[in-house]
């Protein structure tokens, strides 16, 4: 997986535990097209504190075109916003 | 159970700072260069030419870099420096979060400064073991967790704690036991001490004391005879003697409450000196009143472009707490003192403090204090409420000065302090 960090838009359950789950989320190409990824498989999840800034790190697999594909949503909580960070 | 008697207290000092929060946020960010591994420093804006270094990365220090220093001078000894300006807000947060951790180990921290806190360990064994072992294990929970590395000093109180952790960085733990102090700290030159600053080391030089062992062996009553007090105070400190509690709130009572900028233009005509002390004053009567106090005493102080510095003060008839009140004293003291000559920086200082619930009037004073007071208070309280800028003086239109200057925007921003 190689650092991308790009920002997303992202449909996501917030769970009334607390629990979220990306379902699915676009990403604009450089010729200002969307691309839609659907969300197949949450692998792990975890909250980083780095410099005591909250983040929920998810890995994340999909099939993109026709190849399994690994990468990282990052979601930051002071600022409601998701970035693709590794693919 | 066995009882203990000793205390136990660590100090934990973030290595670098602000510029290691500032490169791990930018990891986390996504960024792939870390600041700490290339000559960086945080501190200003190079373009608006005030700034100097705040924090410094340790392949900057090789190129002899130091803190405090103007960014123009670090640039000169390194042309390829990186750069980047300080977010306090980002700071805060850090050592929030390291705060947040430390009192998983101990009721009792006191956060000194932004990147500095005691924690008293005594009596914690049981639960997290040997003091050393247990300082590891704060250090890397810390680097794991936050991403940045720290440096754990321990003692049997602050100020050995505190000197113990200034031994060898990045990432260490230090032991600096009474014991221990005429080897690892006696041979340590004597301007490593704490509270043992630019104007003492010269006057101890003639002394003939070079090293803080040479400070700890002389004769204590030769010392307060030439450094009074202070003398007594530096001469404890070199031989380990310091009993101050850690307190919880890091509360001192405030002696004074002051702002001053840089100006990013030199001051050449008295109207916008006004004006810049003006805004200075809006900042320090906010804060004062904020406090609860009213003050006594009004300074200023002004720096010119050849950076020679001098001040000026006056004290009142009357206490007050009203923006209006206190910049007419600025202005006329500065209007007294003034040269006439280009200005870079000004401050505005109150102190003497006293509580503004009851306080005596003047005979002299104008009519309509309550009403002025009444005014000051609706203009602070819709400034808290809809922002600094909601609410500015007419004359700052169109004047490129911001109608409030000085602080650094953020006030629970913990500030250093001489007092352990």
């Amino acid at each position: 997986m190689k650092v991308v960090r790009k920002p997303i838009d992202v449909s996501a359950i917030f769970y009334q535990e607390g629990v979220i789950v990306p379902i699915k989320f676009r990403i604009q190409k450089s010729d200002e097209s969307w691309v839609v990824v659907k969300v197949d498989r949450v692998i792990a999840k975890e909250l980083e504190k780095l410099a005591g800034n909250k983040m929920w790190v998810f890995t994340c697999e999909s099939t993109i075109g026709d190849m399994q594909r690994l990468y990282q949503l990052k979601y930051e909580l002071d600022t409601c916003q998701w970035m693709l960070f590794k693919i | 159970m066995k009882k203990n008697t000793k205390r136990i207290i660590f100090h934990i000092d973030v290595n670098s700072a602000f510029l290691s929060w500032e490169a791990v946020y930018r990891l986390q960010q996504g960024e792939t260069l870390d600041l700490r591994t290339i000559p960086s420093v945080v501190g200003g804006d190079p373009k608006s030419r005030r700034g100097i270094v705040l924090a410094k990365s340790i392949p900057a220090k090789h190129y002899k870099i130091q803190t405090g220093e103007t960014l123009y001078a670090a640039l000169e000894k390194c042309p390829h420096l990186k750069i980047v300006s300080p977010s306090y807000g980002l700071y805060v947060r850090c050592s929030n979060a390291m705060v947040e951790i430390l009192k998983e180990y101990s009721p009792i921290v006191q956060r000194f400064s932004a990147d500095e806190c005691f924690l008293d360990y005594t009596g914690m064994e049981p639960h997290f073991g040997e003091p050393e072992a247990a300082a590891r294990r704060i250090k890397n929970h810390i680097y794991r967790e936050l991403g940045f590395t720290v440096n754990i000093g321990i003692s049997t109180n602050k100020l050995l704690a505190k000197m113990a952790s200034d031994f060898k960085k990045p990432d260490q733990v230090h032991t600096l036991f009474p014991w221990e102090i005429p080897k690892k700290m006696w041979p340590l030159p004597v301007e490593e001490l704490f509270m043992v600053g630019r104007a003492t080391v010269p006057k101890l030089h003639k002394m003939r004391i070079f090293t803080i062992g040479d400070l700890a062996n002389y004769d204590p009553v030769h010392i307060r005879h030439r450094l009074k007090s202070h003398g007594i105070m530096i001469w404890q400190y070199a031989n380990g003697i310091e009993d101050s509690a850690v307190r919880g709130g890091n509360a001192i009572e405030m002696k004074g409450i002051g702002n001053s900028t840089t100006i990013a233009f030199d001051v050449e005509d008295r109207k916008t000196a006004h004006k810049i002390l003006l805004s200075l004053t809006e900042t320090v009567a906010m804060r004062l009143r904020d406090a609860g106090y009213c003050c006594r005493l009004v300074a200023i102080s002004i720096k010119n472009s050849d950076f020679y510095t001098y001040s000026h003060q006056r004290k009142l008839l009357a206490a007050t707490d009203a923006t209006g009140r206190i910049y007419q004293t600025v202005r006329e003291i500065f209007d007294e003192v003034w040269q006439g000559e280009k200005i870079r920086h000004l401050g505005v200082r109150v102190s003497d403090f006293c509580s503004n619930e009851f306080f005596q009037h003047s005979l002299f004073d104008e009519a309509d204090l309550e009403k002025t007071r009444a005014l000051d208070q609706t203009i602070d309280r819709i400034r808290l409420k809809y922002g600094t800028k909601s609410v500015m003086r007419a004359s700052f239109l169109y004047s490129d000065i911001k109608p409030l200057s000085g602080g650094v925007g953020q006030d629970d921003f913990p500030p250093m302090s001489s007092i352990l």
